[in-house]
């Protein structure tokens, strides 16, 4: 057994994946639009537990990400219990962290199982740009409670009315990618990163093509048979992801114009799009998937989560989580066989690979003599990333686990790194292990 | 308090006008200041242009490490080394290399920062020249100019001495040119050996919590005992216990909140009949209250036995301090007497107390040594008029300047200990006193500096911010001037 598998769970219970699926993952506003996040996130469960049929008295809870939650009901987790329809009994919560919110659920029920607290967790996120709600401005709520709340005069509503200008502060608010604290787009501080750590666009275009092109293969071959459900929307049936384009190429992409910067170097092709979709990992305790009979793909050898300045470089996060997750795990860069990142712009994931290789943030950043490492493009997205197959924020990570999951243990390979970055300056990594070594 | 022509200037329409007028109003730039605590990157996107980093010099790493890791966007005269190229790029922000005889449109330097140290005659003294000529009118309002030079006592020449004092003129003069933009311009002095010290500073003096501060030579050494740790760039002051003196209003007040921000715990010294004011300060701001009136014989124990339950005091701002003007003539005893006593002798005996490993009282711990503990600050109130004398304040100005040669000598002293002792002189500074003034003499006040309006009294605050931070190890036995430039007595 590697070193420091075992140092962190004091148990001495292990948490093992079981297996995983995804819906197909679609174009926000195409065919999933009337599916919102629970009924994808249920689509996902219910062909989880067709491919992995564990007796449904056996599932103990389930952990659900969610980015854009619904806000009359925001603990999906527990709803999509209630539509699977899973036993009530089986306890639910719904966690948010942006993009990492998937890997967040998974990693917490990989913790409740070490813990005791579980023997069958369903894990997992969904996301539906496509059902995100447009909300009305505060102003307009609390200027109109006396309405819904009281017994109103004529004069009330006249007053009401009276609060209504300007327009524009009361008009509805679209939804948009942007943060909280800074109001900058995600796409303009991926701009942003591009241009401080000299990403050219080139460079980003090539990246994309070939996340693209994996991809693509792995459709084509029937790699993602095993961890892709069909899913019925609207009458028809949706088998198989719809952004993936195997015959894009760096000329095609080269003709994109900038959309975040007129004299930028992000375009639609190399960012990620507006993906609606959901992931199921299943969990369980070694013990009870051996009980059971269920084959462990993979465990998890260590996990971090990060934070950085939202104001400084926004997605800059698994630069320091993936060293800290290695550590903890205690492997070098080196020692990974695969490595999966997820892609919300080419330029972000080269600007993360850039700086790991750099001595000098090595030492100012990360308080180590040496850099991380090169990281080698053979072994990273080996079938693609969320620049080809779309990016339904908190299903991503459910969909690195299971891909990853399912690779350690069709390959015999050892070891899997998975690094996400997300909006807040948060950066998460993970370390599989395959459970068969 | 008002500054009727700050207002004037600030409003766009009134500006353009009085432009357009020709009338002979000198318009002064609304300072650009900082709100709330230190921040991390204090110079976020700022465009920082640095000349002189080429060549071999124990600084180039400091400086050009801290304006990256202070967030601003570098950009270097000549070919920037791989180290620096490195150095920016673990930041993401690698250097951009610039052309003097071929500057890029648009290019709007935030400040210029050029080192001098090598500078060992007249020639090496036109590279700051062709530095600073072609930059100087493209430099932002709020800018700011920073030179690096040694201490001309340490050339090995004669002629090296001339080129490092030559250093002081430039930027003392350019100060006074620049002012009106609200630009300010500064000289370190950086004693061979004390590169490492030089960091905190720069930052201090890029941001705008420098605001007030313009045309002073600034001497980094390595006199004052650092700890091995390096210094926090924010939250500086987290477990700290602070005392300021007079804290009830004005310079103190704002020294006394600036230093809360930082997470110090500020122990709130006043006069008794100033009780509300300073009990409102000390809750706002989750301190504690001293009631005394420092000339008292009993304050300096008073003030211990409180320090005592804290274990001891870090920073001691000496801010307490009076005015009783009258012409050497007309002046009585007492008038004398009182402003010599509140000003300068006040501080002796305070100081004594915390110096006294002795007068600890039973119960207060094991721990021994003085009250003012190991790597402890000390900031005392000068002024500008105790450094150029004033009509009318023999008393005042006599008090201020053994003030400053107070610091100076306990600097000695404490050195050893990690403590460094400085002074702080602040020119017109628009508070409850100077809003006495009449109303003329008060225009003078204001107008007669490099930056032509009053400054407030968190400018100063920030300074003995600053000046109490563990980053400030390299400067001790100082007055630094919070004057905007003034042209009498700077």
């Amino acid at each position: 057994m590697p070193s420091g598998t075992d140092n962190h769970v004091l148990s001495g219970r292990r948490a093992v994946v079981v297996g995983g699926v995804r819906t197909p993952f679609v174009k926000a506003f195409a065919e999933f639009l009337k599916l919102d996040t629970i009924a994808l996130g249920a689509a996902a469960v219910r062909g989880l537990l067709s491919r992995y049929p564990v007796p449904r008295a056996e599932i103990d809870a389930l952990i659900w990400g969610g980015v854009v939650l619904p806000g009359l009901a925001p603990n999906i987790g527990r709803e999509i219990v209630l539509d699977t329809p899973l036993d009530p009994r089986v306890e639910a919560m719904t966690v948010t962290r942006a993009c990492t919110s998937g890997l967040q659920a998974i990693t917490l029920a990989a913790a409740a199982i070490e813990r005791g607290e579980a023997d069958v967790v369903i894990a997992g996120g969904s996301d539906s740009t496509s059902n995100a709600e447009v909300k009305l401005p505060q102003k307009v709520v609390h200027a109109a409670a006396p309405l819904i709340y009281g017994k109103p005069t004529p004069a009330d509503i006249l007053g009401v009315l009276a609060q209504m200008f300007p327009l524009s502060e009361v008009l509805p608010r679209v939804p948009r990618i942007a943060e909280r604290t800074t109001g900058k787009l995600m796409g303009e501080s991926a701009e942003e990163m591009a241009r401080r750590n000299e990403i050219p666009r080139a460079a980003q275009d090539e990246l994309a093509v070939l996340s693209h092109q994996r991809a693509a293969a792995a459709i084509a071959s029937g790699r993602f048979a095993a961890e892709v459900v069909p899913v019925e929307a609207g009458g028809r049936w949706v088998h198989t992801d719809t952004i993936v384009r195997a015959d894009t190429s760096v000329e095609k992409l080269s003709k994109l114009k900038p959309v975040f910067a007129a004299d930028g170097t992000l375009t639609a092709g190399n960012s990620s799009p507006l993906t609606d979709g959901a992931a199921a990992v299943l969990l369980m305790s070694e013990d009870k998937a051996r009980a059971l009979g269920f084959k462990a793909l993979a465990r998890f050898a260590s996990w971090a989560y990060v934070g950085v300045d939202p104001a400084d470089q926004l997605l800059i996060g698994p630069a320091l989580a993936m060293p800290l997750a290695l550590q903890r795990a205690g492997y070098d860069l080196g020692d990974m066989d695969l490595i999966d990142m997820h892609e919300a712009f080419a330029a972000q994931v080269l600007s993360v690979i850039k700086v790991m290789a750099s001595d000098a943030f090595a030492r100012l950043r990360l308080g180590r003599e040496k850099a991380v490492g090169r990281i080698d493009m053979d072994r990273l997205n080996v079938h693609g990333g969320s620049l080809a197959l779309g990016h339904p924020f908190a299903a991503t990570g459910a969909r690195m686990v299971t891909t990853m999951a399912n690779e350690l243990a069709a390959t015999g390979k050892r070891s899997a790194l998975l690094g996400i970055c997300a909006a807040g300056g948060l950066g998460a990594a993970a370390v599989l292990e395959n459970a068969a070594r | 308090m008002s500054d009727w022509l700050l207002q004037l200037g600030a409003h766009p329409q009134a500006r353009r006008i009085t432009k357009t007028l020709g009338l002979p109003l000198p318009l002064p730039q609304t300072l650009r200041r900082a709100r709330g605590p230190w921040e991390a990157r204090p110079l976020a996107d700022r465009v920082v242009v640095m000349g002189g980093l080429t060549g071999a010099q124990p600084l180039v790493a400091d400086v050009f490490g801290t304006v990256v890791a202070a967030g601003a966007n570098p950009h270097v005269v000549g070919m920037p080394s791989p180290a620096l190229v490195d150095l920016g790029s673990a930041y993401g922000r690698p250097p951009t290399s610039l052309a003097l005889e071929a500057l890029p449109d648009g290019l709007r330097p935030d400040a210029l920062v050029f080192d001098a140290t090598a500078v060992a005659d007249s020639r090496g003294l036109r590279a700051l020249y062709d530095f600073f000529h072609p930059l100087v009118g493209a430099l932002a309002a709020n800018g700011r100019l920073v030179v690096f030079g040694r201490p001309p006592s340490a050339a090995s020449s004669p002629e090296g001495a001339a080129a490092q004092a030559a250093l002081e003129g430039f930027v003392r003069s350019v100060a006074k040119e620049i002012g009106r933009r609200g630009s300010t311009a500064q000289l370190v002095i950086v004693e061979p050996g004390a590169e490492g010290r030089v960091s905190a500073l720069l930052r201090f003096l890029l941001s705008p919590r420098s605001a007030f501060v313009t045309g002073q030579p600034i001497a980094v050494d390595g006199r004052a005992a650092a700890p091995a740790e390096p210094p926090a760039t924010v939250r500086v002051l987290e477990g700290k216990v602070a005392l300021v003196t007079g804290a009830a209003r004005g310079i103190g007040e704002a020294t006394a909140r600036l230093l809360a921000g930082e997470g110090a715990h500020v122990v709130c010294v006043d006069r008794p009949a100033d009780a509300g004011a300073v009990s409102q300060l000390a809750r706002t701001i989750d301190g504690s209250v001293v009631l005394a009136d420092i000339t008292a014989a009993d304050a300096p124990a008073a003030i211990v036995s409180h320090l005592a339950e804290r274990g001891g005091v870090d920073v001691v701002v000496h801010n307490a301090g009076i005015t009783r003007d009258k012409t050497l003539g007309r002046m009585s005893a007492e008038a004398w007497s009182s402003v010599i006593d509140v000003n300068l002798d006040a501080i002796v005996r305070i100081d004594a107390a915390l110096d006294d490993a002795q007068a600890r009282p039973a119960g207060a711990g094991t721990r021994s040594g003085p009250w003012l503990r190991p790597f402890g600050r000390e900031i005392c109130l000068a002024s500008v008029a105790g450094i150029a004398g004033n009509v009318g304040q023999s008393n005042y100005a006599a008090s201020k300047a053994g003030v400053a040669a107070y610091v100076r000598r306990r600097a000695v002293d404490l050195a050893p200990r990690g403590i460094t002792v400085n002074g702080v002189a602040p020119g017109f500074i628009e508070t409850r006193m100077t809003a006495a003034i009449p109303l003329l003499i008060r225009e003078a006040g204001r107008r007669l500096s490099a930056l032509g309006q009053g400054g407030l009294p968190s400018d100063v605050g920030e300074v003995i911010t600053f000046l109490a931070s563990p980053g400030a190890v390299g400067i001790t036995g100082a007055v630094l001037r919070v004057c905007g430039g003034a042209l009498i007595g700077a």
